[in-house]
């Protein structure tokens, strides 16, 4: 973010001190947002979200991979952010690796769950094939094309509903002769294809400490003001799914517990919304084909 | 709450004996608590692991520390406040490099040299909980480099290596607001267990970690991980600060008897 003076730091902070910000909205309102669907015709499933003026790009592709050592009757789900150059001057070159490193860690603590698979965004166990041998692997790559605060909310908005597009082709195993292993037999009709359930798949409410306060949903100014920010996931059930800290200062404990507590009760809130948004954009889909 | 280990920094029992009436869940739920309600190695739920801390491990570092909780061994040696490497512009504060190797042998299957995924993450994490407690204004252009080598991974590296760092820095006399101490709490099972061991790792549905700057009580780094149901969250990070504020006392104690022996000799 370019520098701002003094003067427009100050009216900021006083901004959100009376929970009032300069776009209009209060510490807990999210910026609105858009998603469009089925924007990658390569992918098996793909989202568009414009949170603000922040802009990214979801997609899942689904491959045929090997399951993790430890757990052969899984599947995997592999997540990374990558922030293209194009979405600020400070993301040249390498400039970006490090955020991306960042939020890609903070989407894989919120998304894949512990270590068996329990508490991950999707049924990982659905995504075997044969155990042991195969299994989708589900890549979720976000590709950031504006940044203008807030990338990993808008990232996990754009997770979820790039899954709840997602459609695996089926498999069928054909038994192999003797000590033959079996062949595998994609199917390839578009009509015969199996979905993802997403309603497990949490959201992410990142609350940003400006001063003493602290807001959510943060556009690029305010971000540049952060001391601290805890990134909550929610799901459905109103579950923590993963929480990061970010931000070099450090937080009072019970301030935690508040924020938790808060990013739980906005979590709800945008939930519900984008559920809705995604139906909405799912029956423009329809409408258009 | 008889067979405690000696010198451990375990949280009050109380807030754990909570945890397992309200889960209802009966013990044994999975094979990580055995029927008397003790892990595998013996310790209740809440009881960490016997640490042995000790700094000055490493004569040519500025400072140093060896941390071992049971199985996890950790050598944490800080060079510093020396020129900074990194040919980068000026920055009228000093630079905290983190870089965290885990031993080729730390492992079960043999590691690969070369910084992994794994390394990284915790070099990052490492960083993270580390820079809000130095002082970093107070030594401008230098840079401060912590390397941690990880010499057997035990369950629960990270928080080991964030205690072993705090007092390496400690002892190489790098100004800091405060020490950090780390604690860690794996959720097995509907169980909450603090300071995991690797096994208890492997069988985890969820985990927690907390490092906090104990007397200014402020957290400097936390993540979670896994789905919580709604009052496990609360708890396990009630455990974790409690698990930091008693290793803060290991700490100091060491860092009190290091100083001790070397005004003596």
């Amino acid at each position: 973010m370019p520098g701002l003076s003094a003067a427009e730091l100050s009216f900021l902070e006083g901004g959100i001190a009376q929970d009032l910000r300069n776009d209009g909205r209060g510490r807990e309102d999210f910026r609105s947002f858009s998603i469009q669907l089925d924007v990658i015709s390569q992918a098996s499933g793909s989202a568009r979200v414009r949170l603000g003026a922040t802009d990214i790009l979801a997609s899942i592709k689904a491959e045929l991979g090997s399951p993790p050592a430890e757990f052969p009757h899984l599947g995997r789900l592999e997540l990374a952010v990558e922030i293209s150059p194009t979405a600020g001057p400070e993301f040249e070159g390498r400039g970006g690796e490090e955020l991306s490193a960042e939020l890609g860690k903070a989407l894989e603590r919120s998304f894949a769950g512990g270590a068996n698979g329990t508490g991950a965004a999707v049924d990982l166990a659905a995504l075997s094939v044969v155990e042991g041998k195969t299994c989708w692997v589900l890549y979720a790559d976000v590709l950031v094309l504006n940044a203008d605060g807030n990338i990993l909310d808008a990232s996990a908005i754009g997770i979820k509903a790039a899954l709840s597009n997602t459609r695996i082709p089926k498999v069928e195993v054909l038994a192999g002769e003797g000590d033959e292993e079996g062949e595998l037999e994609l199917n390839d009709d578009p009509d015969e294809c199996a979905r993802v359930s997403t309603a497990a798949v949490p959201l992410i409410v990142t609350l940003t400490k400006v001063g003493r306060h602290y807001i959510a949903d943060a556009t690029g100014d305010e971000e540049a003001q952060m001391s601290s920010a805890l990134s909550v996931a929610v799901n459905e059930k109103g579950q923590l799914c993963g929480v990061t800290k970010r931000g070099s200062a450090g937080i009072d404990p019970s301030v935690i517990s508040d924020m938790l507590s808060v990013a739980r009760r906005i979590g709800k809130r945008l939930l519900a919304k984008v559920d809705a948004e995604i139906s909405l954009a799912e029956s423009r889909l329809e409408s258009e084909t | 709450m008889s067979a405690r280990g000696a010198p451990s920094y375990s949280p009050y029992s109380g807030i754990e004996e909570r945890v397992m009436q309200e889960d209802g869940a009966g013990p044994a739920s999975r094979s990580v608590l055995g029927a008397d309600s003790r892990r595998q190695d013996g310790r209740l739920p809440e009881e960490c692991r016997p640490a042995f801390l000790q700094v000055g491990t490493v004569s040519r570092a500025a400072g140093s520390a060896y941390a071992e909780f049971a199985s996890t061994k950790v050598l944490v040696a800080v060079y510093g406040p020396r020129e900074s490497r990194k040919a980068a512009a000026y920055s009228d504060t000093s630079r905290l490099t983190c870089d965290v190797k885990l031993a080729a042998f730390a492992t079960k299957s043999r590691g690969k040299y070369g910084q992994g995924t794994a390394e990284r993450e915790l070099s990052d994490l490492l960083h993270k909980a580390l820079v809000s407690a130095v002082r970093l204004d107070t030594f401008p252009k230098a840079s401060v480099d912590v390397f941690a080598l990880v010499l057997e991974s035990g369950g629960a590296d990270l928080a080991v290596v964030v205690t072993a760092a705090s007092l390496a820095l400690a002892d190489a006399g790098i100004e800091m607001l405060d020490m950090v101490a780390a604690t860690s709490l794996s959720l097995v099972g509907g169980h909450l267990l603090v300071d995991p061991a690797a096994s208890e790792e492997r069988a985890q549905d969820g985990n927690v970690l907390v490092a906090l700057m104990p007397a200014r009580n402020e957290v400097t780094q936390m993540h979670l991980a896994g789905a919580w149901p709604d009052t496990h969250a609360a708890q396990a990070i009630e455990l974790c600060l409690d698990g930091c504020h008693k290793l803060d006392g290991e700490m100091r104690a060491c860092l009190r008897e290091h100083a001790a022996t070397a005004n003596g000799s």
